[in-house]
């Protein structure tokens, strides 16, 4: 369970300063999908950073579990989102010149999971993504469809209970980004892991359970929430 | 993150940018180079007069001088002295052995015997229907190993000569073996005689060997070298009537056998005498390789202090291209730490590349050119350039560290890179 309480961020100083998230109120329950909806410059990527702890807020809690993450201390911070969370990103940021074993062992090497672990999680990973057979190809050779897939197969490998994902079809065509999303989805339920979804299309959108919409800093509308 | 996974992760980055990695290490690469291939030259150069000094050099000797007045301060006058000394002009004095001296020396404890070290310039040295030629007129000592083309030192006495080949060339024997047995003349100019019509006696000497001159022969290798009493009998005649007479620049003291030398030379100090032993004497070479070798390690600190920069800007790129990289790690919780560990191990193994790479082609080029530098040199089969595989090892891991300490900044900045700033897309 994911409890975002009286969240603000400000940008800037003085004269520029820029309310980005402004008195933000929200609850997750276990197991559920999540779609934050907003313009560019709505806020919603830095509610997506101050969730994961990779930005402080300057003030209100986020507590994931029953802990408060804003109030960790960085070494701690890591540890804490290297065994519980993970990213898909809409230019997937996987390592061009790595095969594709090594890009997917990366987040295993940071939560220090011992070597003797690691081969079967990665073959799993790339199994649930069907890449079993790009194991050793390098990232480079993968089409765009492929290098997501890639990247999801990095996100899950580690088991995360929370996964982030900022705009994850946005540089897709529809079937190949229909794909990504249908790994996603299923991949929420099945292993009860919640799922938020950073976009502004709002076809994806329709297939979360919740839907966060945020306009100038400010939830404009929360659906689907169950109390 | 384990440090075995940062150095591999490290190594693969190096591994993808392998033009640039190269680049790099070579920097630091000719660094490596010359200080590797001077550490062997000084190796081989000390390791080369060793011998030089052990063949040359009776382990067991110590040149004795009288203790000489350090006080060189010349604006005041000093108190004369009825002790013989050869005056250098400008207050500069050097004070000489008697034969009181000689005596004393010959008292102290463990000395087998004392060789007053007798100076003798013939006026020239020549043979029968023979040119006139000058020469150096040396005293035998057996402990110089001489290499013998004909004859030998064994039967060496008072009438007596050992000479170079050159000499015997030009004295005109075809060939060495029939110079032995031979006489020479040399011509001595008579102590206190005119010195506008100098009183001339002519001395013989039969030859009891030739000896080939050899690179390893510093000492003696030039001259005439004569017994002993043949010496002092040359000398008493050139020096009678002068104020030299009965004085002695140096004396050759020898050791018995089972004594430490080191402890003598303490004794005949502390009886006021200046005593060198062999190393001593021979200590200034060593000074002169030690200096010259110095340079060079200086040449190759310089490539090195070059490279760090090389290194620096390498990695800073590094950095800036992979921002995106270092984002996405620390978002899936890699510590700054670690981060930071991840650039500076690259550098190390950047350090480790150049050092191997520049130390390996030293050890080639040292193992190639050595048969060449020792026939050059004519040295035999004496080796110039000795690798020595610690110190090798030191200059190896000694780069590493170098590379560690210029990856240092880089890998700050990689540290403290904020990753909502690296992981936004443009």
């Amino acid at each position: 369970m994911i409890e975002v309480r009286n969240i603000n961020k400000t940008y800037g100083k003085k004269d520029n300063a820029l309310k980005v998230l402004d008195d933000v109120n929200f609850t997750i329950p276990d197991g559920a999908s999540v779609a934050i909806l907003g313009r560019s410059g709505s806020g919603k990527s830095t509610l997506m950073h101050v969730m994961s702890s990779l930005d402080k807020p300057d003030s209100g809690e986020v507590i994931i579990n029953g802990k408060n993450i804003s109030a960790l201390k960085q070494k701690e911070v890591d540890k804490f989102r290297s065994r519980t969370m993970s990213f898909i990103f809409q230019s997937f940021f996987i390592q061009a010149n790595e095969s594709c074993y090594d890009n997917v062992s990366l987040p295993l090497e940071i939560a220090d999971v011992p070597m003797s672990k690691r081969k079967a999680k990665i073959e799993a990973a790339l199994e649930a993504v069907e890449l079993s057979d790009k194991k050793k190809s390098h990232a480079h050779d993968l089409s765009g469809g492929q290098k997501q897939r890639l990247a999801v197969a990095r996100a899950i490998v580690n088991s995360p209970k929370i996964l982030f994902a900022d705009e994850p079809t946005g540089n897709l065509d529809s079937v190949t980004g229909g794909i990504i999303e249908d790994l996603l989805f299923d991949y929420n339920k099945k292993n009860g892991v919640i799922l938020i979804i950073v976009t502004h299309d709002p076809d994806i959108a329709k297939r979360c359970d919740i839907q966060i919409r945020i306009k100038d800093g400010k939830i404009e509308s929360i659906e689907g929430e169950k109390s | 993150m384990k440090i075995r996974d940062i150095v591999l992760r490290a190594g693969r980055s190096l591994k993808q940018a392998k033009a640039r990695t190269l680049l790099t290490s070579l920097a630091i690469g000719v660094g490596a180079f010359t200080i590797v291939l001077s550490l062997a030259v000084g190796a081989g150069g000390r390791a080369y007069i060793g011998d030089i000094i052990s063949s040359n050099t009776n382990v067991h000797e110590l040149f004795v001088q009288p203790k000489q007045d350090l006080n060189l301060d010349s604006t005041k006058p000093r108190k004369y002295s009825d002790d013989p000394v050869i005056n250098y002009g400008g207050g500069l004095t050097m004070k000489l052995l008697k034969q009181t001296d000689i005596d004393k020396l010959a008292g102290v404890a463990n000395v087998t015997s004392v060789t007053p070290y007798y100076t003798v310039t013939p006026k020239y040295v020549t043979r029968v229907d023979q040119d006139k030629y000058q020469a150096n007129i040396e005293t035998f000592n057996s402990s110089v190993k001489l290499e013998y083309i004909a004859g030998s030192a064994e039967n060496i006495s008072n009438g007596g000569v050992i000479i170079p080949d050159s000499y015997r060339e030009v004295l005109g024997f075809k060939n060495a073996e029939d110079a032995i047995g031979e006489s020479i003349q040399i011509v001595i100019e008579k102590g206190g005689s005119n010195l506008l019509n100098p009183e001339l006696k002519s001395f013989d000497f039969i030859i009891d060997g030739v000896f080939q001159q050899s690179v390893l022969n510093v000492k003696g290798s030039r001259g005439l070298l004569i017994f002993k009493d043949g010496t002092k009998t040359l000398y008493d005649y050139s020096q009678q009537n002068t104020a030299m007479f009965g004085a002695y620049v140096a004396a050759t003291v020898l050791v018995d056998d089972n004594t430490d030398v080191n402890l003598v030379k303490n004794d005949i100090n502390n009886a006021g005498y200046d005593a060198k032993t062999a190393e001593d004497l021979m200590g200034f070479i060593f000074q002169f390789i030690n200096v010259l070798q110095g340079i060079l390690i200086g040449f190759g600190a310089l490539a090195v202090l070059t490279s760090v920069f090389g290194i620096i800007n390498t990695q800073y790129i590094s950095v800036l291209e992979r921002t995106q990289q270092i984002g996405l790690m620390k978002a899936f919780g890699m510590r700054n730490r670690d981060v930071g560990k991840l650039f500076e191990l690259e550098a190390a193994w950047i350090g480790f590349l150049g050092g191997a790479i520049g130390s390996g082609l030293a050890i080639i080029l040292g193992i190639v050119a050595n048969p060449f530098i020792s026939k050059a040199l004519g040295i035999g089969n004496a080796r110039l350039i000795i690798f020595d595989p610690i110190s090798v090892a030191v200059v190896i891991v000694g780069l590493v560290l170098v590379s560690v300490a210029s990856g240092m900044l880089p890998a700050r900045k990689a540290a403290k890179l904020n990753p909502i700033e690296a992981l936004r897309t443009e």
